[in-house]
């Protein structure tokens, strides 16, 4: 009986891979490295149907959290290349190594397609007693240790902004008080429970609309044209001019090893699906640069954005490795 | 003195636990002791936490740890010489009572599936647990234990894969060319 | 008065009327089963509904919302095997109920406080929203901190054997939620340097391992017992019953709504502290608390369906999620092209009263399902054990990858069944593991928040909670639990009150 029964499995699963022998010809597993409700989840939510129209096939995305989204990028790597498993992540992995959160990176991979990139802000509680960043460094340099930052964590958008910070105004004495995401931050900064966030423009411009929190600055070359009249940080301190534009970034990718034709599927479908109309107003809705760049293009991006990054985070002190001990060169040299 | 009645301590409601308040079980001792050493261990490795980005003072990761793993070794041995105190309760074997031969097989099951979910795939893997278990307790014909194992599986598996598009371990069984299959056979049907 | 005509849309589109129902029995569904979670049914049909409109979108995932978290009372009463982690407390009591043979009763009052906590939930959602919202607004994190440690406290009425052992397996339950990378400093806690363990061990899978392997390899005590023949001829509650139990579950009520509109915490806990409550104000329950106490089902089961309307209460006034499913209901509402966020009630009022107008459509569904399907269910129950046994232990396995896709999770899973087995042998109590794991971050993360704010120092960490008035009650209120739970306190009566009892 039961040896009928693995027989009659086997020959279905011989006729299933003989009828169909083009990519893709089961469906494809999207592992996204946070968790559902997130900016990445969102963003992958809203491409991938665009994406898997284009493709011809079917994506079953999946929330694989923990440990920065460390877990999910193990995970991805360890899976066969044969594009059947796509990781869907965030900038973090760049610099998982410098943090000592693992020894891989997107090095390991392949970009599909780098979707978009955020803007980071400086937002502050409404009862601040500064309202742009000129009089937000005076009030620091004059209350030495009693303005609280919200913060997620080493190597989080908020520490780098830190870091650019410090780098060129010089240590400040702030207390830098650390939530596990900027959801939870944005909430604090509402409540009182911190002064001053550095968060992604998606993320707090709904409230600044509102009027429950206020921007200082954006931290680009320019004005952001979703907060009119609010100064690039460029115009008040051209030193930044060194470390912008920069900002946090969602992308689509495979493991090394990935056959090209499927590749070249893969980035196809997902260029297809990024320049979906309701895609791109959904994107510039929340403040979001599109991108939508892959192959060496996107290469030279992530090699770009990891030097940029993780000499700044080591140079802050911020680091536990030398990003020299990975090969990662200095920007410049 | 009569034998206590199982029901009393079946441990089958987390609201009426299933230990005597005034007699030890077979084995309560050594689950007691193994309690303290554990404790006593994890105390050790929250001390060796390490703040990566600072000073180990009161806002560390190591803080709470600390506490809650010193009050586990503190109540665990209090726990253990309470225990010690208890007169032994000599109606129980720990054979009968605590570890009958059907728990410690179904024990082994359940870390033998642990074993062979990831190389034998969920569907080989779960077909052979609920044909064994359900044959061993059931005791009835291979007919039945057949059809009500492998019609549950199926109902679960299209519950959580197909529904939920839950993926579970495949191992040796192609399921996505399977699963890719009908739906070709669908969609090919439709248009 | 188009308010009005936005919450009624619900009632007069026929779609999204079969919607809101469809979901909604589902939902009971999703619920009931231990693993398959309203966040993972949600998170699917995000993808599911991508291309439909905005409302029926909506009206579905509110559907199984609020069948969900009335789902898990079911398997939570039937089996002992809570469906979702806001059903603990209804098993303490609803089980022992189940064993005499009064499941049907159960489900019964079950249901009609669901529906009671759930409609005082909408309802002040739709009056109170702002004012609430400014009022969770207000906690800071020593507030957060206060309220983890006022939640660990209920060990104190989770454990009915030793109080020991209850307060060991509540350290435990802490200890297993610190378990991973710190998620503020990253530093390894508990990982014994094992790659697997970096990523932390979920709660859903230690609580489906300790309530349901554990549960299933104590049943096989008795598998050639015949189950419990379950009456089920008096279902509804009488009007007297419920009558009783008002003054109570408004209470509990008032619990749900708050603790579900704060930011991070959720019917889970608002449930356990209900059932505290509970136990303190009821003076003569007809029957002991554990072993069947009705208030012991009131209490936990109108808290977290209140929960629910609290949870959309921060969600729709300011756009900040009050629990992990309006998390994802945000993600849903933007990828429709919606900005949710403080203004979306100033924009778009219509989307406020269409979800108000939903939540009151899937409570009135949630209890005609859950009066209607009650004989199917107990079926369950009474099928034979030898088949029942290994199903549950197969969907429990199922259930912990399910959480989070990971092996993993099963491996945990099956050792804390195993190590579940022998406490509760041997008189440890299993509910405040969870109720640690439950609360290990919120204590965590808060009480370092608060120190830090403080620089290290408890001089001025003391000074901010005695200055707070919210900090203060919050911090009076641990003080006097704590005070009532040790032997101090029955001293300090016995003296006080001792002698005008002896003069009665």
């Amino acid at each position: 009986m039961k040896r009928m029964l693995i027989s009659a499995v086997g020959a279905l699963a011989l006729s299933a891979t003989m009828a169909v022998a083009e990519y893709p010809e089961k469906e494809i597993q999207g592992i996204i490295q946070w968790g559902a409700g997130g900016s990445t989840d969102t963003v992958m939510r809203s491409v991938t149907p665009h994406a898997e129209k284009a493709l011809g096939g079917t994506v079953v995305m999946q929330n694989m959290t923990g440990a920065v989204g460390a877990i999910a990028l193990n995970h991805v790597a360890g899976s066969a290349a044969d594009g059947y498993t796509l990781l869907m992540g965030a900038e973090n992995p760049m610099l998982y190594k410098v943090m000592g959160l693992g020894d891989k990176d997107y090095n390991e991979f392949i970009p599909i397609n780098i979707l978009a990139r955020g803007t980071p802000m400086l937002v502050a509680n409404n009862d601040a007693p500064f309202n742009t960043y000129g009089e937000m460094i005076a009030h620091i340099k004059a209350n030495p240790g009693t303005v609280r930052f919200g913060s997620t964590g080493p190597g989080g958008l908020p520490s780098v902004v830190n870091a650019m910070i410090g780098a060129v105004e010089g240590e400040l004495d702030v207390i830098s008080v650390p939530y596990d995401g900027d959801g939870p931050a944005l909430t604090g900064l509402q409540g009182g429970a911190i002064d001053v966030m550095p968060a992604v423009l998606g993320a707090a411009i709904e409230g600044i609309r509102a009027g429950n929190m206020k921007a200082l600055t954006v931290f680009d070359t320019a004005e952001n044209k979703h907060l009119p009249g609010i100064e690039a940080v460029t115009a008040a301190n051209a030193g930044y001019n060194t470390y912008l534009p920069w900002g946090p970034f969602f992308g689509v990718f495979t493991p090394k090893g990935t056959p090209d034709d499927v590749v070249a599927k893969l980035g196809a479908a997902y260029a297809e699906g990024a320049k979906n109309q309701e895609f791109i107003d959904l994107m510039e809705g929340r403040g979001f640069t599109l991108m939508g760049i892959s192959g060496d293009e996107a290469s030279a991006f992530l090699s770009k954005w990891q030097q940029g990054t993780a000499w700044l985070l080591h140079d802050a002190g911020l680091s536990k490795a030398s990003p020299a001990d990975f090969g990662i060169a200095r920007p410049g040299e | 003195m009569e034998r206590i009645d199982p029901e009393h301590h079946d441990g089958t409601s987390d609201a009426t636990p299933g230990g005597e308040p005034d007699k030890r079980r077979p084995g309560e001792m050594v689950f007691a002791a193994v309690m303290v050493l554990a404790s006593a261990y994890l105390v050790w490795n929250a001390w060796g936490i390490e703040n990566p980005f600072g000073p180990n003072g009161l806002s560390s990761p190591r803080s709470i740890p600390l506490a809650t793993t010193s009050v586990m070794v503190i109540s665990a041995l209090l726990v253990l010489v309470n225990t010690a105190r208890l007169p032994l309760d000599q109606t129980e074997t720990i054979l009968r009572d605590i570890l009958p031969v059907t728990v410690m097989l179904f024990a082994a099951f359940l870390v033998l599936y642990g074993v062979l979910l990831k190389p034998l795939g969920f569907l080989p893997t779960s077909a052979l647990f609920l044909v064994i278990a359900i044959k061993l307790l059931a005791r009835r014909g291979w007919v039945w234990t057949l059809s009500v194992s492998l019609f549950s599986l199926l109902l679960i598996w299209l519950i959580f894969r197909i529904v939920f598009t839950v993926l579970m371990p495949s191992g040796i069984v192609p399921e996505a060319e399977v699963i890719q299959f009908f739906r070709g056979l669908m969609s090919g049907g439709a248009s | 008065m188009t308010a009005l005509m936005d919450f009624l849309t619900v009632f007069t589109q026929p779609q999204l009327l079969l919607l809101v129902g469809l979901g909604t029995l589902a939902g009971v569904y999703v619920g009931a089963i231990p693993g398959l979670s309203v966040t993972m049914a949600v998170s699917i049909l995000i993808s599911f509904t991508f291309s439909w409109d905005v409302y029926p979108a909506i009206a579905l995932m509110i559907g199984i919302y609020m069948g969900g978290v009335y789902g898990g009372s079911r398997t939570a009463i039937l089996l002992n095997i809570p469906g979702a982690p806001s059903a603990i407390a209804t098993a303490l009591d609803g089980y022992p109920m189940a064993k005499r043979g009064e499941a049907g009763t159960a489900i019964g009052v079950t249901t009609v406080m669901s529906f009671i906590g759930g409609f005082i939930g909408i309802g002040v959602l739709a009056l109170a929203a702002p004012l609430v919202s400014d009022f969770a607004l207000r906690f800071q994190p020593r507030d957060y901190m206060l309220l983890a440690i006022l939640g660990i406290l209920l060990v104190g009425s989770l454990s009915q054997g030793s109080l020991l052992k209850g307060i060991f397996a509540g350290a435990l339950g802490i200890a297993i939620g610190a378990v991973g990378r710190d998620p503020l400093t990253f530093a390894e806690r508990f990982t014994f340097d094992f790659q697997l363990l970096e990523g932390g061990i979920s709660f859903i899978a230690v609580m489906i391992g300790m309530f349901g392997v554990s549960e299933a390899l104590l049943q096989l005590h008795h598998v050639d017992k015949d189950a419990v023949r379950q009456k089920i001829k008096r279902i509804v509650p009488s009007l007297a019953t419920v009558k009783k139990h008002l003054p109570l579950s408004l209470q509990t009520s008032s619990i749900g709504v708050v603790i579900g509109a704060l930011p991070g915490t959720g019917g889970d806990i608002a449930a356990l502290m209900a059932y505290d409550h509970a136990k303190r104000v009821t003076k003569n329950p007809e029957r002991e608390f554990g072993d069947g106490a009705m208030e012991g089902l009131v209490a936990p089961e109108t808290a977290n369906n209140s929960a629910v309307g609290g949870a959309f209460i921060p969600m729709m006034t300011l756009g900040i999620p009050g629990d992990a499913v309006t998390a994802i209901m945000i993600g849903a509402l933007f990828i429709h092209g919606l900005n949710p966020g403080p203004m979306l009630m100033i924009d778009q009022p219509d989307m406020f009263w269409f979800i108000v107008g939903c939540l009151v459509m899937a409570n009135f569904f949630m209890l005609f399902f859950g009066l209607t399907g009650i004989r199917l269910f107990t079926k369950i129950v009474e099928m034979p054990r030898s088949v029942l046994i290994p199903l549950i232990m197969l969907l429990s396995i199922v259930g912990a990858y399910a959480v989070n896709n990971s092996i993993t999770d099963v491996y945990w899973m099956l050792g804390f069944g195993i190590f579940g087995y022998f406490m509760r042998h041997y008189g440890y109590p299993l509910g405040p593991v969870i109720l640690g794991v439950i609360l290990s971050r919120l204590l965590d993360d808060n009480w370092r928040r608060a120190i830090i704010t403080e620089r290290e120092d408890l001089g001025r960490f003391f000074e901010s909670i005695v200055t707070s008035p919210l900090s203060l009650i919050l911090f009076l209120g641990v003080i006097l639990i704590f005070v009532s739970q040790t032997p101090l306190w029955t001293w300090a009566k016995a003296r006080v009150f001792g002698r005008k009892e002896n003069a009665k």
